[in-house]
């Protein structure tokens, strides 16, 4: 076991620390990136701020060690995410006069509901992906294109001729349907579960 | 909701928002619990569709790439989704030497956003579902009979794919079967290094290889040689020093080392290594029929020991239920043998096919395999804990919920057990029937029906195809006084989660209910409704009580089949 209040601590076991905290990090990324996606108003922002975050949480990866989290999945998970939310605070809150972000009371309360969503991917990945089978391809397309990375709805736009304020209407629709589907499949699990 | 906030929180995630408006959404975010859900709900969308759209394929097989564009023309800023994949890269380069390091780890685990196959430890991966399923493997452990498997190698079971590596046991016989073709029987003590579908290394053991034309070119590596079988049948003794190869029928190559080159042909003999034995050394080897006989006997006597332990089961207080599938009744009727339980018959409904049980041939379980297949049952009273424990083997998990034990209704304290389609077990209590969980407030969207509070405990998967035609024991303890539901596989605890505040009951009930099946379904979604089992149960208890974790292993142990 390792003894983070012993100073100094040996290489090998700071080695030992290092592989565990490396593990987790890895296994959980996903689900700490989505909880940063959550309490920023954009994707923008969410690389730097996981990158911070995860250098404090090896910084600190002793303390919690210490007590007596036993690195389990959630509750690494929890406190990973503590510390995200403040680093995407602080990030908000340097970016306030060049760009739009979301106040602390925003960030607090959306952080409560965010935590209980992280785990939850998979299932809403799987249910995205059979909601899109009902679109029709053309529908289908439209909704993912916008998500292709260097893909934009300007060139969209430019390529079919369309307004991309009359794009962005279409593809929101096609969202808010998508949304509802989700919604009924995640429920339908929840029910049948 | 209306749709103007909902343009709004999309604008948002676009970047296309005015300022003003920001500002608006996030008065309303601030006050307004639905806004955030609803603002979370779509950011979950767009971060999976960032996904899906991301991956070279869709989830139909087509390209959603749209139309070619030209890269020269993709450069307003304004409205380009923000991608700044690659600047931490920049940043690695630099990082001092710790972060460099937590760096990579943060860096390989963002390359590619949705779910990464993880290699589990028996061998096999899941891809991402749009890909083929893959099992990596290069043989199947056929038969194992009183196998004691060395401390410093991997338990293998009956039943298992072989993946590359180390196989190694002190006592036993086990029959190994590699995909080329050829068949192993070897005997403890034994050191095996499985190398591919069609090579072998062996440091110690004796063994029989049988090679049918289609494997005619199977290698085994043994003291320095390599012997390659030009067709049929020949029988291998290597110890710590001596080996020694006889064919006993057709030929033999032998390669590298000093006998390079040499042809053995049938009833020669060869020593590779230390002095030569007598002729006679592989009279007493084991064949197929020796095997065979082995296990039916070993078999048996499990059976029996299991008869009584099964039994001596009957007597727990603490059982509400307790089904034997084994034999198979005349009528439709399964006793229910608890002695303390009262009523609780169970009634085979629809096609149920009487099988083999997880003894082999003295032994029986019961198909669900088809769609209609159930057995109903009825228990009544209230209780403070449950247990479930069952034994099953699963041939496919072809609906998205497969039942083990469901309760009709889905009331207040009742159970469900089942199956999920990626090979996760699910155990769920309803807590609260008439509460509506939903964070989502419809206000001009279609009514959907309330689900009621309970929570879903999921084991990680533990089931996939490379598992299928395998007797597992199943168990899960919903234990209200310890606030813990844990999960069993084959006596081990997979999983382990703490009864929150929320989803706290401790009136439990079952009712009416169903084995293999779900009876009645409530909800008319046709992709949720059929949730027979495609499997075999043998062996069903049910108890109002959070058995140990002791006693868990204990079930497993009385009741595992041969080879495990």
């Amino acid at each position: 076991m390792q003894q983070p209040d012993q100073q100094p601590v040996s290489n090998e076991a700071r080695e030992q620390l290092y592989s565990e905290f490396v593990g987790l990090q890895a296994r959980h990324d996903l689900a700490i990136r989505r909880f940063v996606r959550f309490v920023m108003p954009s994707a923008d922002g969410v690389d730097d701020v996981m990158q911070e975050t995860a250098l404090e949480c090896w910084k600190k990866f002793d303390e919690f060690r210490a007590t007596g989290n036993n690195a389990r999945a959630d509750e690494f998970v929890r406190w990973a995410c503590v510390i995200a939310r403040y680093k995407a605070l602080s990030w908000q809150r340097d970016r306030v006069r060049d760009r739009l972000v979301f106040s602390e009371r925003v960030v607090t309360r959306l952080s409560e509901s965010a935590l209980d969503r992280v785990e939850g991917r998979q299932e809403e990945r799987r249910a995205v992906e059979h909601c899109l089978t009902k679109l029709p391809s053309d529908q289908r397309r439209l909704v993912l294109s916008v998500h292709v990375p260097g893909e934009s709805v300007a060139n969209i736009a430019r390529e079919t001729g369309e307004k991309a304020r009359r794009l962005y209407s279409r593809i929101n629709t096609i969202r808010t349907r998508l949304m509802e589907c989700v919604r009924q499949q995640l429920a339908g699990e929840a029910i049948n579960g | 909701m209306d749709d103007r906030t909902r343009q709004l929180i999309f604008q948002t995630i676009d970047q296309t928002i005015s300022t003003e408006d920001f500002v608006r959404l996030q008065e309303m975010m601030e006050q307004d619990a639905d806004v955030r859900e609803h603002y979370l709900d779509a950011v979950s969308l767009c971060e999976s569709l960032g996904e899906i759209a991301g991956e070279p394929a869709g989830p139909t097989g087509e390209q959603v790439n749209s139309p070619k564009l030209d890269p020269a023309s993709t450069s307003d800023a304004s409205q380009q989704r923000p991608r700044a994949r690659w600047t931490l890269v920049t940043r690695l380069a630099v990082a001092a030497s710790v972060m460099f390091l937590v760096g990579i780890a943060f860096w390989l685990g963002r390359q590619s956003p949705q779910a990464r196959p993880v290699p589990s430890r028996s061998g096999y991966s899941v891809a991402d579902e749009e890909s083929e399923f893959r099992i990596a493997g290069h043989a199947t452990l056929r038969r194992a009979i009183d196998v004691q498997w060395k401390r410093d190698s991997i338990q293998r079971m009956e039943g298992e794919v072989l993946p590359d590596g180390r196989l190694a046991f002190s006592q036993g016989l086990v029959e190994i079967d590699f995909f080329c073709g050829a068949t192993l029987i070897v005997e403890g003590p034994a050191d095996l290094q499985i190398r591919s579908d069609w090579s072998v290394g062996v440091s110690q053991g004796r063994l029989r290889a049988s090679v049918p034309p289609a494997a005619r070119g199977f290698v085994v590596n043994a003291a320095g040689s390599e012997i390659v079988d030009l067709g049929t049948e020949f029988a291998l003794d290597v110890s710590p020093d001596n080996a020694r190869i006889e064919v006993i029928d057709g030929e033999v190559e032998l390669r590298g080392g000093q006998f390079d080159g040499k042809h053995l042909l049938t009833g020669q003999s060869q020593s590779l290594k230390g002095s030569s034995s007598g002729p006679d050394l592989f009279d007493a080897l084991s064949t197929a029929t020796d095997l065979e006989r082995r296990r039916e006997s070993a078999q048996s006597q499990l059976w029996a020991d299991w008869q009584e332990h099964s039994k001596a089961l009957e007597t727990d207080r603490r059982l509400i239920a307790y089904y034997r599938l084994s034999p198979t009744p005349a009528d439709r009727t399964i006793l229910n043998r608890a002695n303390n339980g009262q009523d609780g018959d169970g009634l085979i409904v629809g096609p149920v096919v009487s099988t083999l049980g997880r003894f082999g041939a003295p032994s029986s379980g019961l198909d669900f395999d088809r769609a209609g297949a159930r057995i109903r049952t009825r228990i009544e009273g209230e209780f403070s804990a449950y247990t479930f424990s069952c034994w099953a083997k699963i041939d496919g998990l072809d609906h998205r919920y497969n039942a083990l034990f469901m309760g009709d209704g889905y009331e207040n304290g009742e159970p469900h057990w089942q199956i999920r389609d990626d090979g996760r077990l699910m155990f769920s209590v309803m807590v609260d029937e008439s509460q509506d969980i939903r964070h989502f407030n419809a206000r001009d969207q279609r009514v959907v029906k309330d689900a009621g509070l309970h929570r879903v405990y999921l084991t990680p998967p533990f089931w996939d195809v490379s598992k299928s035609g395998r007797w597992f024991h199943l168990a899960a303890v919903y234990d209200p006084i310890g606030r813990q539901v844990t999960q069993y596989v084959n006596g081990e605890s997979v999983a382990k989660e703490e009864i929150l505040d929320r989803f706290f009951i401790d009136r439990l009930r079952i009712g009416p209910a169903e084995i293999g099946n779900w009876g009645q379904p409530f909800r008319d979604s046709p992709w949720f409704a059929v949730r027979n089992l495609d499997g075999v149960i043998d062996e069903v208890a049910i108890f109002h009580a959070a058995l140990g974790s002791d006693e868990i292993h204990h079930l497993y142990e009385q009741g595992k089949p041969l080879g495990y």
